[in-house]
């Protein structure tokens, strides 16, 4: 019998609730608020308080998927990155950059967001970067 | 304490020790064993409660026969007396090394039920219930102004379940919290004050008086309170003090022993019985 408690971060909003999660033999089990955590001092919302479940859910996507000829097939990482690549520098031939748009996440950290703008600016050329956020 | 801990774990008594440990500079449950039995020297007491015995619950759920050693504050002692009660943990199973209560204002090792809560607001203390309140002085308001305190806490509501998900005594697998026939869904507040009240009533011999659920919700709903309340009826309707002994809950209906006898009430009802044949009897 194996029993971990991991100390991590709420990965809902940007927020950063600590949270502790109850490992059995290698499962999540459960989430718990961190009590002496200074954002969310022993408290959690609903989203937090079930952050394990779809880390458990069978309906979980753990690899990507790629559509043709209208379902979804089991591709690798390099092949679903090389065909994203492909389809926006048609597009952006196509179209022009501003065509893109790149939408950030609350769900990813400080470094990620900073690096997905710098693609939008840098990569494709365009400045519509917008998160979820500022609704 | 941590001199006890090897000893048990060495020799068998236990299989699996929940304590506190230092990670991250946070004190955090952390379940020692023999295999790495040298982490035993970290072993603390922890400043913060987490509710070992829920724990304890969750993993002789997936093996029943394993033997559980934990740190017991007083309010951990009567949450396992219930879990008893209520089946979910076998007490030969269970070994506890008690500690003191957690640390409060009024006393270093109070007992928990001296915890004070923060003192609230000035808009609160005006329109909400104040949650450092015992249950005589709510009794000092009357009724519309007790209903309209109470409906201002319940309607902060933001249905997070935090105080169901962290109380130690609950385990249903169904909960009629989450049963949409019982309480509506897609609203916030939730109905208002049937979740509330559905959860206190649930809690009449069981609520240990903990103050998990408190300390776990995002608005500070007095719910110790509440739950306080209800456990008064309990004490004066079937003379049960929750969690005070392993001994079967009046509200058991499963087992070999059914007592479902209100207590001091029947005392009480012959003497009204008495005094309402006693008139007759004059007659």
């Amino acid at each position: 019998m194996d029993c971990k408690f991991i100390p991590s971060i709420c990965s809902y909003c940007g927020t950063g609730c600590g949270v502790l999660f109850e490992v059995i033999d290698g499962k999540i089990i459960s989430t718990l608020p961190m009590k002496t955590h200074p954002v969310n001092e022993g408290k959690l919302c609903i989203k937090g308080w079930n952050l394990h479940e779809h880390v458990n859910s069978f309906l979980r996507l753990k690899q990507p998927l790629i559509k043709a000829f209208g379902r979804f097939i089991k591709a690798d990482w390099d092949e679903a990155i090389q065909l994203a690549a492909d389809r926006f520098r048609e597009i952006i031939e196509k179209f022009g950059p501003d065509a893109v748009g790149i939408l950030v996440s609350a769900k990813i950290t400080n470094e990620e967001n900073y690096l997905a703008q710098k693609f939008a600016r840098a990569v494709i050329g365009t400045n519509n970067v917008d998160h979820c956020a500022r609704l | 304490m941590k001199a006890k801990v090897k000893r048990w774990l060495e020799d068998g008594s236990v299989d699996l020790f929940l304590g506190y440990k230092m990670v991250l500079g946070h004190p955090l449950p952390h379940c020692f064993a023999k295999d790495k039995i040298e982490e035993v020297d970290d072993l603390i007491i922890g400043s913060s409660r987490y509710s070992l015995e829920k724990i304890a619950t969750h993993i002789s759920a997936r093996k029943p026969d394993i033997k559980i050693g934990m740190l017991a504050r007083d309010c951990n002692q009567r949450a396992l007396n219930v879990l008893y009660i209520w089946n979910q943990l076998n007490p030969e199973n269970v070994q506890t090394v008690n500690v003191n209560c957690c640390p409060s204002n009024l006393k270093e090792h109070g007992d928990c039920s001296y915890l004070e809560p923060e003192t609230p607001g000035i808009y609160k203390q005006q329109v909400g219930m104040d949650n450092t309140h015992r249950t005589q002085d709510v009794e000092e308001y009357d009724q519309p102004e007790r209903l309209s305190r109470w409906m201002y806490e319940f309607q902060k509501c933001i249905k997070c379940y935090g105080c169901r998900n962290i109380c130690p005594v609950c385990f249903c697998r169904e909960c009629s919290l989450e049963h949409k026939e019982l309480i509506g869904t897609g609203a916030l507040p939730p109905e208002v004050p049937i979740f509330h009240l559905v959860r206190a009533v649930h809690m009449a011999g069981r609520c240990i008086d903990c103050g998990l659920c408190e300390d776990a919700c995002p608005v500070d709903i007095p719910l110790r309170l509440l739950y306080r309340k209800v456990n008064e009826i309990v004490v004066n309707v079937f003379d049960y003090e929750t969690g005070s002994s392993a001994d079967q809950s009046p509200f058991s209906i499963l087992g070999d022993k059914v007592a479902l006898e209100p207590k001091p009430l029947h005392i009480k009802r012959a003497e009204t019985i008495n005094s309402s044949i006693a008139p007759q009897e004059k007659n």
